[in-house]
C-alpha cells in the first residue's frame, strides 16, 4: 500500500508525539539536574536552567575529599558504591539467568522427557504469584542461611524471580529457531551435546542477546526485593539508594535529578545499543 | 552420551528417516532434557514453592512481631481481619482503579504505536529505541524525573497550568483523590506501554498482508479494514496484552512508593501488604493478604485466556 501523503503526515505527527511523550519527562529530569537551585525552585517554573550548575554530579560522582589526612567522603562514597553494586548485581545475575534459561528453554522445546509439560506448566504458572507472597518465608530463610545484605542472596532472589519470564522468552525463541541444522549434526553422528554446543548455540547468539538485554534490565530496575534484603551499602543498589535521598535532601532537586540521570543512563544504553535484538524478541525476528 | 559409535549411529538414522532423528537415541535426549532443566527446578522448588507452601502456612498462623502475640493455628482469621479492614478495602478499590486506568490507556496508546510501527520507514529503528526507553528505566527512576512535573509548590505541570490560566493557585495534586490516583497511573502506564505496543506489533506482524489486499479490492475502507480484519486477527495479542498489563497493574508499588509514599489516597493492595507485614510487623495478616492477591491476579489471568480460546472457536 502506497501511503497516502495525509497518512504520511499524520503519521510524522504521531511520531513526533510519541517521541515527545517518551522523552519528555527524560529531558525535564535532565534539565531540572543542571538546573540552579534558584530556577528550580521558581514560581513560576523555569523550564531552561539560566546557568549550569553541576553541585548536583559533583556530590554524587565527586572524590574522596581529605582533610588534614582524614578521609571526608561526601555523597560520592555511598552513590558511586550503590551504583557499583547494582552493576555487579546485575551483570553476575544475569549471567546465572541466562545459563538457567538458554539451556533449559532449549530443553523445553526440543527434548523430550517425563514430567516436561508439568514442570514447564509449574515454572509458567508462578508468573502471576507476586514476590510478596515469598517475601517473608523467603526472609526467614536466607536469615538463617545467613544471607541477608550478601550479594549471593540477592542474586538468588533476583534469579528466582526473573527466572520463570527468562525461560518463557527464550522458549518461544527457540522454537522460531531452524530445527534442520540440529538435525543435521545429528545425522552426522554429533551427540545431542555435541549439536548442542557446536551448532545450535551460535544459531541462538541473537536470542541470547536479547534475553541478556532484556534480563539487564529488568535486574537493574529491581526495587521492591533490594528494599527488604539489602539493608546495608555494602549491597544495596542504586535504585534503593536515591529514594533515600528524597528524605535526606527534600528541596535539593537538581541533585535527586543528577541521581535519577545518572542511575539510568546503564539502562538507556542498553535499551538503545540492543534495541534491535529486544525488539525481535519480543515481536518477532524480521 | 558419546557412548555409541558414529557410523552405526547414522546407519540407524537414515533407516528411521532423516525427520525423526530423535526416535535414536532417545533415552540419551530425556536424560540430557533433564540434566539441562534440573538446576532451574532446584532453584524453583528451594526458592518458590517451599517459601510458597512456608507462606500458606504463615497465613493462617497469627505471626505478628509487632504486638508478640504468640504464634499459633488461626485458620481463615488473618484473611476476614485482612479482608475486612477499611485500608484494604480502599486500597483495593484504588487498585481496581489503577487496573482499569492503566489497561483502557495503555491498549489504546499500545496500539497506536503498534499501528504506528507496523510498517517499515525511515528511522524506524530510532523510534523503536525511543519507544522502548521508558519501558527500560527503573520505575523507581521514572518516579523521580515525574516528580518534579507534579511537585505542588514549583512543579512543572502546575507552572504550565497556571499559564495557561488554567488553575488559579498551584494545587496539591496527590491530596487530591481523583487527581493522585490518575498521575500515579500516568507515570505507570509510561513505563508500561512500551511492552504493550510491543505485545500488540507482534500481533500486528503476523496478519497476512494479502488479507488486506482482498479487502481494499472488494471495496473495503480503512476503518472496515480495522474493524473485521485487525481487531479479530488481533485477539490472542490482546489477550496476552490484557494479561500481561493486569498483572503488573495489580501489583502497581514503586511509583506509588516514589511519589506518594503510604499516603492512604494512593494506597495499592501491594503498598498495603508492605506496611502490614513490614511496618506493622503482622507477617500472618500480611501474607495473607498477598495469598489473596495472587489469587486475584490468577483468576483475572485465566479469564483473558478462557475468553480467548472460546474467541477463537
Amino acid at each position: 500500500m502506497k501511503p497516502t501523503l495525509a497518512w504520511r503526515v499524520f503519521r510524522i505527527v504521531l511520531i513526533v508525539m510519541i517521541a515527545a511523550w517518551s522523552l519528555g519527562p527524560i529531558l525535564v529530569g535532565v534539565l531540572t539536574s543542571v538546573s540552579p537551585q534558584t530556577d528550580v525552585q521558581a514560581v513560576p517554573a523555569h523550564w531552561l536552567p539560566g546557568a549550569l550548575n553541576l553541585d548536583g554530579y559533583r556530590a554524587l560522582l565527586g572524590s574522596y575529599q581529605k582533610e588534614g589526612g582524614v578521609v571526608v567522603t561526601s555523597e560520592a562514597g555511598s552513590f558511586l558504591h550503590a551504583m557499583f553494586n547494582s552493576a555487579t548485581l546485575t551483570v553476575e545475575s544475569v549471567l546465572v539467568l541466562l545459563l538457567l534459561a538458554v539451556f533449559s528453554g532449549y530443553a523445553f522445546s526440543r527434548l523430550h522427557f517425563r514430567g516436561r509439560g508439568l514442570i514447564f506448566g509449574g515454572l509458567i504458572g508462578t508468573l502471576v504469584i507476586p514476590v510478596f507472597v515469598l517475601v517473608v518465608p523467603l526472609f526467614r530463610i536466607m536469615a538463617d542461611l545467613h544471607l541477608i545484605g550478601t550479594q549471593i542472596g540477592l542474586i538468588l532472589i533476583y534469579v528466582t524471580a526473573n527466572a520463570p519470564l527468562a525461560v518463557w522468552l527464550f522458549y518461544n525463541y527457540c522454537r522460531e529457531i531452524p530445527i534442520e541444522t540440529e538435525h543435521a549434526a545429528l545425522m552426522d553422528g554429533c551427540t545431542r551435546v555435541q549439536a548442542l554446543i557446536k551448532v545450535v548455540l551460535p544459531q541462538m547468539t541473537s536470542g541470547i542477546a536479547a534475553l541478556a538485554a532484556i534480563m539487564m534490565l529488568a535486574v537493574w530496575g529491581e526495587f521492591l526485593i533490594p528494599l527488604l534484603f539489602a539493608p546495608t551499602l555494602a549491597t544495596k543498589p542504586v535504585t534503593v539508594l536515591i529514594t533515600e535521598f528524597f528524605g535526606k535532601y527534600t528541596t535539593n532537586y537538581p541533585l535527586i535529578a543528577a541521581a535519577g540521570v545518572l542511575a539510568l543512563l546503564p539502562p538507556a544504553m542498553i535499551a538503545i545499543l540492543l534495541n534491535r535484538y529486544i525488539r525481535g524478541m519480543l515481536t518477532g525476528w524480521s | 552420551m558419546g557412548s555409541e559409535p558414529a557410523g552405526r549411529r547414522t546407519a540407524l538414522a537414515r533407516l528411521f528417516g532423516s525427520d525423526q532423528p530423535r526416535r535414536v537415541g532417545a533415552r540419551q535426549e530425556a536424560r540430557l532434557g533433564w540434566v539441562l532443566v534440573l538446576p532451574l527446578v532446584a532453584v524453583m522448588l528451594g526458592l518458590v514453592f517451599y517459601p510458597l507452601v512456608e507462606g500458606l502456612s504463615m497465613s493462617t498462623r497469627s505471626i505478628n512481631f509487632g504486638t508478640g502475640v504468640a504464634d499459633h493455628f488461626v485458620g481463615l482469621r488473618n484473611y476476614i481481619e485482612a479482608l475486612g479492614a477499611s485500608e484494604t478495602r480502599a486500597a483495593a478499590l484504588h487498585t481496581l482503579g489503577y487496573l482499569i486506568l492503566a489497561l483502557t490507556l495503555e491498549i489504546a496508546g499500545g496500539l497506536a504505536i503498534a499501528l504506528v510501527l507496523n510498517k517499515p520507514f525511515r528511522g524506524r529503528g530510532l523510534v523503536f529505541a525511543i519507544v522502548i526507553l521508558p519501558w527500560a528505566l527503573p520505575s523507581v527512576v521514572s518516579g523521580v524525573l515525574w516528580a518534579r512535573i507534579f511537585n505542588p509548590d514549583n512543579g512543572l505541570l502546575n507552572s504550565l497550568l497556571l499559564q495557561l490560566h488554567l488553575i488559579h493557585t498551584y494545587k496539591v495534586w496527590f491530596a487530591s483523590p481523583f487527581w493522585s490516583i490518575a498521575f500515579v497511573t500516568l507515570v505507570h502506564v509510561w513505563g508500561v506501554v512500551p511492552l504493550i505496543s510491543l505485545i500488540l506489533l507482534s500481533g500486528l506482524q503476523g496478519i497476512p498482508e494479502n488479507l488486506y489486499g482482498a479487502a481494499r479490492v472488494d471495496g473495503a475502507g480503512a476503518i472496515t479494514r480495522f474493524r473485521y480484519i485487525t481487531l479479530p486477527l488481533l485477539r490472542p495479542a490482546l489477550a496476552v496484552a490484557l494479561t500481561t498489563g493486569t498483572v503488573i497493574a495489580l501489583a502497581i508499588f514503586d511509583e506509588i512508593f516514589v511519589l506518594n509514599g503510604t499516603a492512604l489516597n494512593t494506597r495499592s493492595v501491594m503498598m498495603q501488604v508492605y506496611l502490614t507485614t513490614f511496618q506493622q510487623l503482622n507477617f500472618g495478616q500480611g501474607t495473607a493478604l498477598a495469598v489473596v492477591l495472587s489469587l486475584a491476579t490468577g483468576m483475572f489471568a485465566l479469564a483473558y485466556m478462557g475468553r480467548f480460546r472460546r474467541a477463537a472457536q
